[in-house]
């Protein structure tokens, strides 16, 4: 047995044709095990019980979705683990639908329609560049910035942000 | 439950960021072997497969999605047509039909726009991608330059329509 056939995966996911697909997909990536939810609130039990070491998510769900879903797995004290990889899929380009999506500790996004090379080149990126959690009083989750951004002049608040804090000033 | 597992208590005025490696990961022998299936050509072609195999269901579930749009629009139900709107456009790219995909984005992005600005919708703005929605979907050879077309000058709509609805909010 391959090494990753131990990992389990959650789709949690509305739409059972969509779900069919994803689940379908992680186990022709060899993994096997997985789990379904067709909204948040489902997952977040399914998430306590199997304890996934991935999850797929949608975003518009009833009566929990996405982003709720991800902030109860980031900030609930039942939350098994706050430090799971979520990947939201989703169709929704509205900018401030994406960024409450981020702000409520996605670590990947998978534009809809799922291709083989976008949700495998998630899957990678989540793989081999794992990223620093970020705690503050307002958010936890992965760190929210992805490349340095030259032109950035504000101040700089994190412990290990003391070196940029020296430039800064 | 581990307590390794549980984040960092919140400092006030501070963040504190934890390295990968202090929180749980997959173990060095998972990851590799799932890299190694990322970049195996064979799990990739049976994974291409496995999303072409489900386009006829998911074309179904589009046609579906249409009729509940329509009567949705005919009662004036905004919420809802959004709502399968955004179904249309997740569903659309993998039943094969990008320019459906494309046309029900639109509609959804002027629908999420006017419902932000508390403004109610043009019925023949919605009208028009409905129609064009269901001809596209319904169309043997969906992938056409005229579906294309049509997606294109009713992007531009939209985009004329947000721009107006932009300059009302700051006039």
């Amino acid at each position: 047995m391959a090494a990753f056939e131990q990992l389990r995966a959650l789709v949690v996911e509305d739409n059972a044709h969509m779900r069919k697909l994803l689940r379908e997909l992680i186990a022709a990536l060899g993994i096997k095990e997985s789990y379904e939810a067709a909204n948040g609130k489902e997952a977040f039990a399914i998430l306590r019980e199997h304890q996934p070491d991935l999850v797929l998510t949608d975003l518009t769900m009833q009566p929990m979705d996405g982003i709720e879903f991800t902030r109860q797995v980031r900030l609930s004290p039942a939350s098994p683990n706050p430090y799971v990889p979520i990947i939201m899929v989703t169709g929704h380009t509205e900018r401030h639908r994406v960024e409450a999506a981020r702000d409520a500790g996605t670590t990947e996004f998978l534009a809809k329609p799922v291709t083989v090379n976008n949700l495998f080149l998630r899957i990678a990126e989540i793989v081999e560049r794992p990223r620093p959690y970020v705690r503050c009083a307002t958010y936890f989750g992965p760190d929210r910035r992805r490349h340095n951004d030259e032109k950035y002049n504000g101040p700089w608040r994190r412990e290990t942000d003391a070196q940029n804090d020296l430039e800064f000033r | 439950m581990s307590s390794k597992k549980r984040p960092p208590a919140p400092l006030p005025g501070k963040s504190v960021s934890v390295q990968p490696g202090a929180y749980p990961v997959f173990t060095s022998t998972a990851a590799m072997a799932l890299l190694r299936a990322l970049r195996d050509p064979a799990v990739a072609a049976e994974a291409t497969q496995v999303i072409a195999d489900s386009a006829d269901e998911f074309r179904a579930e589009v046609l579906n999605y249409i009729d509940r749009v329509d009567a949705a629009a005919r009662a004036e139900d905004f919420e809802s047509i959004y709502d399968h709107a955004h179904e249309i456009r997740g569903l659309a790219g993998n039943a094969g039909l990008a320019a459906t995909a494309r046309i029900a984005n639109g509609l959804c992005r002027y629908l999420d726009a006017l419902a932000r600005a508390a403004r109610r919708p043009e019925g023949h703005v919605i009208a028009l991608h409905l129609e064009a929605i269901a001809r596209a979907a319904h169309a043997e050879d969906e992938a056409t330059r005229l579906g294309d077309a049509v997606a294109s000058e009713l992007a531009q709509l939209v985009d004329k329509k947000l721009a107006e609805i932009n300059g009302l909010e700051s006039a």
